[in-house]
């Protein structure tokens, strides 16, 4: 579970995001991209300082002026059982989509048969517990 | 088996996953979580989240829970070793609310200090000017 997918799966979640300024938006993701673009609705703007307030119906986000997103706690567990579902169904779903990018990535090139190794090693671990 | 793993984000941090990590931000702030996944851009998601504030003796922690973390941010990504965690004196905690005046007075006094420092070290020693993010990372 890889943290953009984490930011995919919580679509039409509630959230918090930080930007690098201060700024906080509080709203309901629509959407978001690999570029963690993202665009909310019913949005609440708190501006650095926390004084000022702004209500805006939808809002676009452009990911490189994000700080951090706060998401719902249940988000984690309902992703996993998710994969865990698709897993056992066979190769569909967003497990299978890794899976095929894994096995894309490794032979040609050294580095990422490298980085694929120990991601895959630490979902494992993630799993067992 | 830790030499076959290149030295790249990912190969460096496979071993903190669901590990308590401490992470500190460009803007100061200290994180305490567990790493439940991060990618190449050092990317983080973390789980039980406890932001941690100081000043002087004391100490107080707000919970925020799960968090995604934009790399860009991070400054540092530390392990905490469980049983050394309680044997090392943090300060005695106190109220959040009662001690964020006091944090947010030290932040604004280090952020003038600094301020001057870059001066003096502009006019006199013949530095060059931090970028516009007015921080040295």
């Amino acid at each position: 579970m890889l943290p953009l997918s984490l930011l995919n799966a919580a679509q039409n979640k509630p959230m918090m995001v930080e930007l690098k300024n201060g700024e906080t938006f509080n709203g309901h993701l629509v959407n978001c991209d690999n570029f963690m673009n993202i665009t909310l609705r019913e949005v609440y703007q708190t501006s650095s300082d926390g004084e000022h307030f702004w209500k805006l119906k939808e809002c676009y986000i452009r990911g490189s002026t994000i700080k951090y997103l706060r998401v719902p706690e249940q988000l984690l567990d309902a992703v996993k059982e998710e994969q865990n579902r698709a897993r056992d169904a066979g190769r569909g779903g967003r497990g299978g989509f890794m899976g095929g990018n894994r096995g894309r990535g490794a032979p040609p090139r050294g580095g990422r048969g490298g980085r694929g190794g120990p991601m895959r090693g630490g979902r494992g671990r993630g799993r067992g517990a | 088996m830790d030499s076959l793993i290149p030295f790249t984000t990912s190969g460096s941090l496979v071993d903190c996953v669901d590990r308590k990590m401490l992470v500190v931000l460009r803007d100061g702030r200290k994180l305490h979580g567990v790493l439940r996944s991060y990618d190449q851009f050092a990317n983080l998601v973390l789980e039980d989240t406890v932001e941690r504030i100081y000043h002087a003796d004391a100490f107080a922690e707000q919970w925020h829970g799960l968090f995604l973390i934009r790399g860009e941010n991070v400054v540092l990504l530390g392990e905490i070793d469980l049983d050394l965690e309680d044997e090392v004196p943090i300060g005695r905690p106190v109220d959040w609310v009662a001690l964020e005046p006091y944090h947010k007075q030290d932040v604004e006094s280090k952020k003038q200090r600094e301020e001057v420092k870059a001066q003096i070290l502009y006019d006199k020693a013949g530095f060059s000017k931090e970028g516009g993010e007015g921080d040295g990372y």
